[in-house]
C-alpha cells in the first residue's frame, strides 16, 4: 500500500534551483534512504515535507489523497532534522512534556523515555547530554504523536559508533512496529545496511531509484587487484567475462553477486589469486561517480 | 490555542533571564531608593533653591512620591534596556537553539505559535512594568513617607498628595502600552535576523539615535519629533501635569498603539512565509 507520493516537486532560492521536478513514492512500512552528497536536495525535500519550507510546486498525497500543503503531512509524521535541539535549560521529561502538551498525546513520556534508553536521564538538563543522548531524545520527540512516518534527516550525525547501532537497532524496532522511515543521509555504507529503497539525488534531481532486492540482484562493479601481473589464461578469461583491466594489477567486471565466488575460484584454478576483491553495487557506482 | 500559550509562559518562566531581568530591576530601584534616602535632602536642597528664595515651602518635598517619579524617570533608558532582553529572546531564542524546527514540525499553525508568543510578550512586559510600579512606590513611600509633590514639568507642577496614586497608574498603564510597542519592533527585529543580539542591539540603536534626536527641540530635527516613538514613550510624564492633557496622551496612545500593531502585522507577514532553510 502506498502511503506517500510527492509530484513534480520543486523548489527554487532566487535564481537558484533545489529541487527539479521530483517525483517519488513511498510504501507502507518501508524504510527509504534519500542519498546523495552536501546540496544534492535531499535535506530540502525533508524540510518541505516537514512544513519548514515552502515549495515552489508540488504535490502531496497521503494514502493516495491529495493534501492541501505539504505541511498537512505534520499531522501524520514525526521529525527529527538536522542536528536535535532543545531547550538546554529543561530536562529530557520537560521538554518532551512541552511537545507532548502541544500535540495532546496520551503516550507516557516514561515510556518513551524508556524505549529510547533515556529512562534514567529523565531529570538531567538536555545541556549536560552528549551528541547521541540528544539523537535518541530527538527520536523520542519525534514518536510522540505515535506517527505513521518518521521523517529523519542525518540521524547520523556526530554519532560515535556504539551511539550509531543504537540509533540503528532502535530505527530498526520501530520499523518492525509498522512504522514507515524515510532518512536522509550522505553515507551510503550505513544506509545500505537497513534502507529497503534508495532514492539518489544529485544537483536537485533524482538520479537513481532503486529497491534493495534488484539492487542485491543486479551486476556490481567488482575488481579484482593481483599481486603479480596476471597470467595470459587469466587476461583471457577476464576479457571472455566483459571484464577490462583499469591497470596491470587490476581489472574490472560486472557480476551478479551469486558469479562473484565462480570467477573468484576460476582465477584461482588458472593460478593468478586475486589478492583483493572490492565490490561496489549499482547505487555505490552511481554515488561515487556524483561525488566524484 | 491555550496549550500553546501555556507552554511558552512555562518557557518564559523557566527561564533564567527572566528572573534576572526582574531582579535587576528591582536592585536598580533599590539602589535609587538608598542614594536619595542618604543624600536626597542635601540634592533637593540644592534644586529647590532657586524656588526657596520665591516661596515658602511647607512639609515634607522629599517624599516616597517624588522618589517613585524619579526612579522612573532615572530608569527610563535601562527598563526597554532589560525588558527587550528577554522579550526579543522569545522569538530568536527558538532560531538560536534550533528548537524552531521542533516547533514548526508539530501540526499547529504558525498564527497560533506567533500568537502565542507575542501575548507572552505582552504578559512579561506587563509583568515587568507592574514590578518596577511597585518597587518605585512602595519602598520610597515606606522610607520618605507620602505628602504633595513639586515635579518640573514644563514649569512647576503641584499635584496633590492625593491625586498622586491614580496619577502613578495610569502612567505605568501608559508606560506599559509604550514598552509593548518598543517590544513589538524588537520582536520584528528578532525575527528578521534570527538573532537576539542583533535585535537588541538594533532597537536601543533606534532608542538611542531617537532620544539623540529629540533632544534638538530646535532645527532641523524639530519636525521629526512627532514621528519618533520615544517622542511617544516620553507623554507618560503628562500624568504629573497639573492639568492632565488627556488629548496629547490619546495621540501618542494612539501612535504607540499603531506601532504595535504595525510590527505585530509585518511579525505575521514575516513569520507566515518564512523559511527554516538552516
Amino acid at each position: 500500500m502506498q502511503i506517500l507520493k510527492v509530484e513534480d516537486l520543486s523548489l527554487q532560492y532566487g535564481d537558484q534551483i533545489i529541487l527539479d521536478q521530483v517525483s517519488f513514492s513511498i510504501k507502507k512500512g518501508q524504510i527509504v534512504g534519500l542519498l546523495g552528497p552536501n546540496g544534492a536536495g535531499k535535506s530540502s525535500i525533508i524540510k518541505i515535507l516537514a512544513g519548514l519550507v515552502f515549495p515552489k510546486n508540488g504535490r502531496l498525497y497521503f494514502k493516495s489523497k491529495l493534501q492541501n500543503s505539504f505541511s498537512d503531512l505534520r499531522e501524520y509524521c514525526g521529525y527529527l532534522i538536522d542536528s536535535p535541539s532543545f531547550y538546554p535549560y529543561l530536562t529530557a521529561k520537560q521538554n518532551l512534556n512541552l511537545i507532548k502538551k502541544i500535540n495532546k498525546s496520551d503516550l507516557k513520556i516514561e515510556d518513551l523515555l524508556f524505549k529510547v534508553g533515556l529512562f534514567d536521564l529523565n531529570k538531567k538538563k538536555v545541556k549536560h547530554f552528549s551528541t547521541g543522548m540528544k539523537q535518541r531524545l530527538a527520536i523520542a520527540q519525534a514518536l510522540l504523536r505515535s506517527p505513521e512516518i518518521l521523517i529523519l534527516d542525518e540521524p547520523f550525525n556526530g554519532l560515535d559508533p556504539n551511539g550509531f547501532q543504537d540509533v540503528l537497532n532502535l530505527l530498526e524496532k520501530l520499523n518492525k512496529d509498522g512504522i514507515t522511515i524515510i532518512i536522509s543521509s550522505h553515507l551510503l555504507n550505513e544506509l545500505e545496511q537497513f534502507a529497503e529503497m534508495f532514492i539518489l539525488l544529485h544537483n536537485g534531481k533524482i538520479a537513481l531509484e532503486i529497491c534493495k532486492e534488484t539492487l542485491i540482484n543486479s551486476k556490481q562493479r567488482v575488481a579484482f587487484t593481483f599481486e603479480n601481473k596476471p597470467s595470459s589464461k587469466a587476461n583471457e578469461y577476464i576479457t571472455k567475462v566483459d571484464g577490462i583491466f583499469t591497470s596491470d594489477f587490476k581489472a574490472v567486471i560486472h557480476l551478479k553477486p551469486n558469479e562473484i565466488a565462480e570467477v573468484v575460484n576460476t582465477l584461482v584454478s588458472i593460478k593468478s589469486t586475486p589478492i583483493n576483491v572490492e565490490t561496489l553495487t549499482i547505487l555505490q557506482e552511481h554515488y561515487l561517480e556524483i561525488t566524484a | 490555542m491555550i496549550n500553546i500559550l501555556q507552554i511558552e509562559l512555562y518557557k518564559l518562566f523557566s527561564s533564567y533571564r527572566t528572573y534576572i531581568t526582574f531582579a535587576i530591576t528591582i536592585l536598580l530601584m533599590l539602589i535609587v531608593d538608598l542614594g536619595l534616602y542618604s543624600d536626597g535632602e542635601e540634592i533637593f536642597s540644592f534644586l529647590l533653591q532657586p524656588l526657596n528664595d520665591n516661596f515658602y515651602i511647607e512639609g515634607n518635598i522629599v517624599n516616597g512620591y517624588l522618589i517613585a517619579y524619579l526612579a522612573l524617570n532615572t530608569l527610563w533608558v535601562h527598563i526597554p534596556v532589560l525588558i527587550i532582553i528577554v522579550t526579543t529572546h522569545i522569538f530568536s531564542g527558538e532560531f538560536e537553539y534550533g528548537t524552531i524546527r521542533i516547533l514548526l514540525t508539530q501540526p499547529i499553525s504558525r498564527s497560533s505559535l506567533l500568537t502565542a508568543k507575542i501575548i507572552s510578550m505582552i504578559i512579561y512586559t506587563i509583568c515587568f512594568m507592574l514590578i518596577v510600579a511597585v518597587f518605585a512606590l512602595i519602598p520610597s513611600v515606606i522610607f520618605f513617607g507620602t505628602s504633595d509633590v513639586i515635579i518640573f514639568i514644563d514649569g512647576i507642577q503641584f499635584i496633590q498628595e492625593a491625586t498622586f496614586l491614580p496619577r502613578f497608574f495610569y502612567a505605568t498603564v501608559f508606560a506599559i502600552l509604550a514598552m509593548i510597542a518598543f517590544s513589538s519592533m524588537a520582536m520584528y527585529f528578532a525575527l528578521w535576523f534570527r538573532n537576539t543580539l542583533t535585535a537588541i542591539l538594533l532597537s536601543l540603536g533606534l532608542l538611542i539615535l531617537f532620544t539623540l534626536i529629540q533632544t534638538f527641540v530646535l532645527g532641523i530635527f524639530s519636525a521629526w519629533q512627532p514621528f519618533l516613538f520615544t517622542y511617544h514613550i516620553a507623554k507618560w510624564q503628562l500624568f504629573f501635569v497639573d492639568e492632565i492633557p488627556f488629548k496629547t496622551i490619546l495621540n501618542s496612545a494612539l501612535f504607540l498603539f499603531t506601532m504595535s500593531a504595525l510590527f505585530i502585522g509585518l511579525s505575521f507577514w514575516k513569520f507566515n512565509k518564512m523559511n527554516i532553510s538552516e
